[in-house]
């Protein structure tokens, strides 16, 4: 008797699914990205235009969402990881090649830009938002500031100033002062590029990746080694504050769509980067996140405010000299030991 | 009879230790075991851990920047230990020996600050030390401190912080000391001639003896793994080992690295507490010894 009803309501219950399924299931897109990095309206519009769901998850940092991959995450279609991750993912074979075909508006993509990126080609992963790394100060309490890595020398600023506390990015500043590439491996010039920061280190109030915003904004900090997305939503908050783009050249770095291999909704995830990269979407979508989506069709339709923002948008002749960190594999451990010399130094 | 009973309680001995036991190797021995073992592991570009076995990393240990990272941690928590100390004794002695219903007042003051959240008091210090605080300029009116000087992001914030977050650790243990500690004892030194220093050093002090032998472990064992209070008030030259070991885990993608030197904070902690051990059974012992 039991047995029997057991039997109905298994049968029932596979019914109840039997009919789920038969309803015409919305299509759905899977986002994996960083916190608050798509405007919501942008997303809604998406969604009405095609019929379909995107649901957005969120990381932190590159590293997480790789390991959260790793681990055997699926589901995903569309991620934004950094460019030097993405190098990672194409050579572990898990990013789809991009159908160019279904990708009409790549034809909008800066080229200016494409000259220096990762994959420039954009075989599998496609520019979306660009952020600089330069330095931030307080109008009101910094005399003479000049566009240059030589303002860290400034004894005037001794103990006020902060680097970040990343061993790419600060060992790179020093590079781009001495002229130097800052994906390079000759231990010559790291060696050179370490007693720069060691001599820099001399007049840092401290190393710090993270509270240099609320001490920009609190005055506590003069000058900070900074990015721009970052140093903009300061700005917000303090209109004291300034960037400054070394003129030496600096480093860029950009998260790139990609989808992944195993996708499930390849066709719609083309849809949405192409979507990304229509000219009105992307100014709009860079005006909410602070962040600069490298479509020069869309610069025209930026504010003209936003657009001379140096945070924004560099000078041509300064951007010519910029490069983007890549990874650089078995050869990280050289910047290691330097980062390792410069944090140990007196 | 006597007798009987105590071989019941003896034989009930390993069921009533079962449940700490179980929790120190599930959640201690066995999560430290892991972290000697991934030492041992290569590693590989990815941030993973490799196949096989190595001893690279440990011969990595050998690194010259580390002396001087060991040293800064091994004397910075060193002298928060007896900082702390030494602030802890007397206000344990004058919360022992104040009227009961004064104890009880002092007790909670010694307990609020836990009820905020340790980075809450930690942003409270960089707060109260900001270049452009009351305070500093303070100090810079009194002449103490140059105009152009910084009270953060040196060693001396570093361990003024430390002691902070460290004193109620050090201060309970040796209160709960003083308070069983028979204070006639006190009197009848100074009744024998010893003068105040003398009662102090040859009678209080041994007399809670064991209630400073704990606030000297649960001071510096923590202090030796700080992290967040030299990331956040410390300068470009006051890292310390718990710093080194979150660059080789999140910044280097090194967890093999990041374990052997887990493993070296864990014997720098394991040292002091097996002195302390041996010291204590040692007295023991001889103090049996002497009551024989």
């Amino acid at each position: 008797m039991i047995g029997r009803s057991v039997r109905m309501l298994a049968a029932l219950a596979a019914l109840g699914l039997v009919a789920g399924c038969a309803k015409p299931a919305v299509k759905t897109l899977h986002v994996y990205t960083w916190a608050d990095y798509i405007k919501p309206e942008v997303v809604q519009r998406f969604e009405r235009e095609n019929g379909c769901k995107l649901v957005i998850d969120t990381f932190d940092s590159n590293e997480s969402m790789y390991a959260k991959l790793k681990a055997g995450a699926s589901g995903y279609d569309v991620l934004t990881p950094s460019s030097y991750y993405v190098a990672i993912m194409s050579g572990q074979g898990m990013l789809l090649d991009l159908d160019h075909r279904k990708l009409p508006n790549l034809a909008n993509v800066d080229t200016a830009y494409l000259r220096i990126a990762l994959d420039p080609q954009m075989k599998r992963s496609v520019p979306y938002m660009l952020t600089n790394t330069g330095l931030a100060y307080l109008k009101s309490k910094v005399k003479d500031p000049q566009p240059s890595w030589a303002m860290l020398d400034r004894k005037d600023l001794k103990g006020r100033m902060t680097l970040l506390n990343d061993m790419r990015e600060t060992i790179g500043a020093a590079l781009k002062f001495l002229g130097y590439s800052l994906n390079t491996t000759d231990d010559g010039q790291l060696e050179q590029a370490r007693e720069v920061v060691i001599r820099w280190k001399a007049n840092l109030a401290k190393f710090e990746s993270e509270q240099y915003k609320s001490g920009l904004a609190s005055g506590e900090f003069l000058l900070a080694h900074g990015y721009s997305g970052d140093i903009l939503s300061a700005q917000e908050e303090n209109a004291d504050i300034a960037f400054l783009a070394p003129r030496e050249g600096l480093s860029i770095s950009c998260d790139d769509l990609v989808i992944l291999k195993d996708s499930k909704a390849s066709a719609l995830a083309h849809r949405f980067i192409n979507f990304l990269h229509d000219p009105e979407v992307a100014a709009e979508n860079s005006l909410a996140i602070n962040y600069l989506c490298p479509n020069a069709a869309a610069y025209a339709k930026l504010p003209e405010e936003f657009r001379n923002n140096p945070a924004v948008k560099l000078d041509p002749a300064v951007q010519a000299k910029c490069e983007v960190i890549r990874d650089l594999g078995s050869d990280n451990a050289k910047y290691t030991r330097i980062w390792d010399q410069i944090k140990a130094a007196p | 009879m006597a007798e009987a009973r105590g071989l019941l309680e003896r034989r009930h001995e390993p069921w009533v230790t079962l449940p700490s036991l179980l929790w120190l190797i599930l959640l201690f021995a066995v999560p430290a075991v892991i972290v000697f073992a991934i030492a041992l592991r290569p590693t590989d570009p990815y941030g993973g851990i490799g196949a096989g076995w190595t001893l690279q990393t440990l011969r990595s240990l050998g690194n010259p920047s580390y002396p001087s990272i060991l040293w800064r941690t091994l004397w910075l928590s060193a002298l928060t230990t007896v900082v702390c100390l030494l602030l802890a004794t007397p206000v344990a002695y004058v919360m022992a020996r104040a009227p009961a219903r004064w104890r009880h007042w002092l007790l909670l003051a010694v307990i609020v600050p836990f009820w905020t959240s340790f980075l809450v008091r930690i942003f409270a210090w960089k707060v109260l030390l900001h270049p452009e605080g009351p305070l500093k300029h303070l100090l810079v009116v009194l002449r103490l401190v140059p105009a152009d000087g910084s009270l953060l992001y040196n060693a001396g914030a570093v361990l003024l912080v430390l002691v902070y977050t460290e004193l109620p650790f050090a201060i309970l243990p040796i209160y709960a000391a003083a308070e069983k500690f028979d204070f006639r004892l006190l009197e009848a030194a100074r009744d024998l001639g010893a003068g105040p220093l003398r009662t102090f050093w040859s009678v209080f002090l041994p007399g809670i003896r064991r209630g400073l032998l704990t606030a000297m472990l649960v001071t510096l064992i923590p202090a030796l793994g700080s992290y967040v209070v030299p990331d956040l008030v410390g300068g470009p030259t006051s890292e310390m080992l718990g710093n080194k070991i979150a660059q080789r885990t999140f910044v280097d993608r090194n967890l093999p690295h990041a374990s052997a030197l887990s493993a070296l904070l864990a014997f720098a902690v394991l040292i002091p507490s097996i002195a302390a051990i041996a010291l204590e059974r040692g007295r023991r012992v001889r103090g049996r010894e002497v009551q024989l």
